[in-house]
């Protein structure tokens, strides 16, 4: 029989046998002790990340005020535990850069920069002005999979990228999160969680629920409010290594308008995202399931900003190419394929919908062909890159996206499930141009498209 | 917090408690913390797609390995409950915050339910290692909800509550926990949301109390475990916040230890949506 009977109880008092003290000092030799045996036992473990370093400290949960306040105040606790991938960044960023600057492109790595040469760029040059770079012997990273194969491609109209893989909004946070996990700076681009003029608390529970292959998510674009955003990230997504697209949300033209005034000049921001799109939110689905709307959003936005301006498409809207055909008239350098699909599960035990807003998007490898489906349709009907979402897991889940006509793809839910999915895309495309003898992934753009000497090719010239 | 492959060295099932499975991952366990959790995938496709969340039942350091008890409510749980000696497991982890036992602590009071037990029993095994005196109490359905209390530290005090009466005391664990507050300095508690909303229930009073209560200041004190369901579990998605006093928190970052006093319940389950400070 495995159960006893409680015990009998201790002794009550106090007093203990040692003092309090003896026996802190003795705990504290051992712990010692246990952290040398521990560290030696490591040599040669299959640790993934073994250049880590010292162990965890333990986080007491007693600072929670503190935790939160000081995020608030600009010190990103996250950010400052520099793991390899941010010492990596901070190395790269630190060498300015000659190299010619698409004129449109912005500034990477400082806030305000006069001249182009003082431009700390991370952007890839065109591919012309990149053939002398191949002997710079810092940049050439030899052990990374990716390095001396042409991966770089024209992600948004003026927006050159070292290779087409970013993460997609809401699903990266802001990008110094998993930079704990991964060397973000080995990714093309990073977009950030969508951004509104004020801090939004989010959606009631639950947020998110699972479905066959995918998730639906429903969480009501919380964020602290773009000003608190440009102050407590600008300084890490500098030393990231990465360029950062933010995402905008908003709920009137104007609201788009301020976030980028207040983004604008933030350091390693290179471009805008619009998430006209957002299913989650109250009247959030307007923008972009009008033609007319979503048009006279981008105009607005571009008024505002020399940075490009991406619009990310809704599967929702009615007609989705005739959007993408508006928002390419209305200026937009590029157009995300595709937002997240409306969706809803029903708890059945408590006969009510599992998320507390009743519906949400449905993202991952369920909406993938969906996603390549719209991506192919709308780069038959406009002539910006398009960069293509929805459900990609690995890398031949990104060639679809290329094949179908996008120039560049985010991958977002299945990073929660492997954190390593952006960067085995890279390493995988990386490998695709290898083995099939291509001069550059940009052979590859609008490949499955019927007529491909057609406006879908002609952009990745 | 690191991605791991950890092999598993053996599984046994624990009555209706769920599945104990001692993991070799070197690398998490010389990291790891009483409290915290590992993010584990159930598969290597995306059918399930999410990780699921679970805490460490146990830590050795010295073996390199970590202990998880895992009840199989679905498709994640039911496959990594299916799990054998010599299979691989997808592991990230260590995550989110951890107990925090005072230097001047002697008494300690932990109080769990159900699969709660898991952090509760690390911190027993820790604190009673440390010389302190420990004191658990543990509440379920029946005698099959229970931990067995041969695997506890002999050191560490058992007192256990059954809602049927199977076995110990009748009743829950705020039934038995009044009598222990006034001995104990310290309190933590895991367990399933009503349980602790129950324990926050008992700190109110304690609180709005103006007479001397004994072991007032341990309820006031008190570190609790909570659960929200997640996505990333790195902070990134949102999916798992709760309220609390100062505003948001995310379960997988903030959480899922967190001062007692700044969890803000609504009839037996987390308040949901709050304001940002
Ligand atoms: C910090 C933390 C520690 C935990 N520690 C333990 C533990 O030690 N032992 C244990 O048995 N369980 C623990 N849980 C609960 C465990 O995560 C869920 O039982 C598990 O995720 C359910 O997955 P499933 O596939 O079995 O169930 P399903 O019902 O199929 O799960 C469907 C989805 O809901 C989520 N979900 C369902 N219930 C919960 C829950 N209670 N908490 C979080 N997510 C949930 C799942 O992760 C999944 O995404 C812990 C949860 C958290 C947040
Ligand atoms: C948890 C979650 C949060 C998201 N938040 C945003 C957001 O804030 N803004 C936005 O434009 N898209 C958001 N998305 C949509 C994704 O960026 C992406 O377009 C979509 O999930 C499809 O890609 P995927 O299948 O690779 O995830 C979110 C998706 C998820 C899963
Ligand atoms: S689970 Fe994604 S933020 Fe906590």
């Amino acid at each position: 029989m495995p159960w006893r009977r409680p015990r009998k109880h201790v002794e009550r008092a106090r007093d203990v046998d040692r003092s309090v003290e003896e026996m802190l000092q003795q705990k504290a030799e051992h712990a010692e002790e246990d952290e040398a045996v521990d560290l030696a036992a490591l040599d040669g473990a299959s640790v993934v990340e073994a250049a880590m370093g010292e162990p965890d400290q333990p986080q007491p949960p007693s600072e929670l005020a503190t935790k939160l306040g000081e995020a608030v105040a600009g010190v990103d606790l996250e950010s400052e535990a520099a793991g390899p991938a941010g010492a990596r960044g901070a190395r790269s960023l630190g060498r300015g850069s000659s190299r010619p600057v698409p004129a449109d492109a912005g500034t990477f790595g400082q806030a305000h920069s006069s001249t182009p040469s003082s431009r700390a760029s991370l952007l890839a040059p065109s591919p012309a002005a990149s053939q002398d770079e191949a002997s710079d012997p810092l940049e050439v990273v030899v052990s990374l999979p990716e390095a001396g194969i042409d991966l770089q491609v024209e992600a948004a109209r003026g927006l050159w990228l070292k290779n087409p893989v970013m993460t997609a909004s809401g699903t990266f946070g802001q990008g110094t999160e998993y930079a704990e996990l991964i060397d973000v700076s080995r990714l093309g681009a990073i977009v950030n969680k969508g951004t509104t003029v004020h801090a939004r608390p989010g959606n009631p529970q639950y947020r998110i629920a699972e479905t066959p292959s995918g998730i639906l998510n429903s969480i009501g674009l919380e964020n602290p409010g773009a000003e608190a955003v440009a102050k407590r990230y600008g300084r890490a997504w500098a030393e990231l290594g990465v360029p950062v697209i933010v995402n905008v949300a908003g709920y009137s033209v104007e609201d788009y308008v301020t976030v980028v005034r207040e983004m604008e000049g933030t350091p390693g921001v290179v471009a805008y995202e619009l998430n006209v799109s957002c299913p989650n939110v109250k009247g959030g689905m307007l923008f972009g399931m009008d033609p007319g709307l979503a048009a006279e959003v981008t105009r607005a936005v571009k008024a505002e900003t020399g940075k490009p301006v991406i619009v990310k498409l809704t599967p929702n809207a009615p007609d989705v190419v005739a959007v993408a055909r508006a928002c390419e008239e209305a200026g937009a350098d590029a157009l995300t394929s595709i937002n997240t699909v409306l969706g809803m599960r029903i708890d059945t035990k408590k006969r009510r919908p599992v998320l507390g807003t009743g519906s949400g998007g449905l993202s991952g490898p369920a909406i993938r062909p969906i996603a390549v489906h719209i991506t192919y349709q709308v780069a038959q009907a406009v002539s910006i890159p398009i960069i293509g979402a929805g459900g990609i897991t690995n890398a031949a889940d990104a060639l679809e996206f290329l094949m179908a006509g996008a120039s560049a793809v985010q991958v977002g839910t299945a990073t929660f499930a492997d954190p390593l999915a952006p960067i085995k895309v890279v390493e995988g495309l990386a490998a695709y141009v290898r083995e099939n003898g291509l001069s550059s992934i940009r052979d590859i753009i609008g490949a499955a498209q019927a007529k491909r000497d057609s406006a879908g090719t002609e952009y990745a010239q | 917090m690191i991605l791991e492959t950890g092999r598993v060295v053996s599984t046994e099932t624990v009555a209706d408690l769920g599945t104990v499975l001692v993991v070799s991952s070197p690398g998490i366990a010389t990291r790891a913390h009483a409290g915290q959790f590992v993010h584990v995938r159930p598969g290597d496709r995306f059918d399930p797609l999410l990780r699921r969340p679970y805490s460490f039942n146990g830590i050795d350091r010295k073996r390199g390995e970590i202990e998880l008890i895992v009840k199989p409510l679905g498709e994640g749980g039911e496959w990594i409950a299916e799990r054998r000696g010599g299979d691989p497991l997808d592991l990230l982890g260590p995550l989110g915050t951890s107990f925090v036992v005072h230097r001047a602590t002697t008494h300690l009071l932990l109080v769990a339910g159900g699969t709660g037990i898991a952090p509760m029993k690390v911190l027993a095994e820790q604190a009673a290692a440390a010389g302190r005196n420990v004191t658990l109490i543990m509440g379920g359905r029946s005698i099959h909800h229970l931990w067995p209390a041969h695997r506890l530290p002999p050191a560490v005090e058992y007192v256990t509550t059954t809602e049927d009466g199977s076995f110990g005391i009748r009743g829950r664990v705020t039934d038995a926990m009044p009598e222990y507050l006034s001995w104990a300095d310290q309190l933590c508690a895991c367990g399933p949301w009503p349980m602790l909303a129950a324990v926050g229930r008992m700190r109110d009073e304690a609180a709005r109390s103006t007479s001397v209560i004994a072991g007032r200041d341990v309820l006031l004190d008190a570190q609790i475990a909570v659960e929200q369901h997640m996505g990333c579990a790195m902070g990134v998605c949102r999916a798992c916040v709760i309220v609390t006093a100062h505003g948001n928190a995310r379960v997988c970052r903030e959480g899922p230890v967190l001062s007692l006093g700044d969890v803000r319940f609504e009839g037996g389950e987390p308040a949901t949506v709050g304001v940002i400070t």
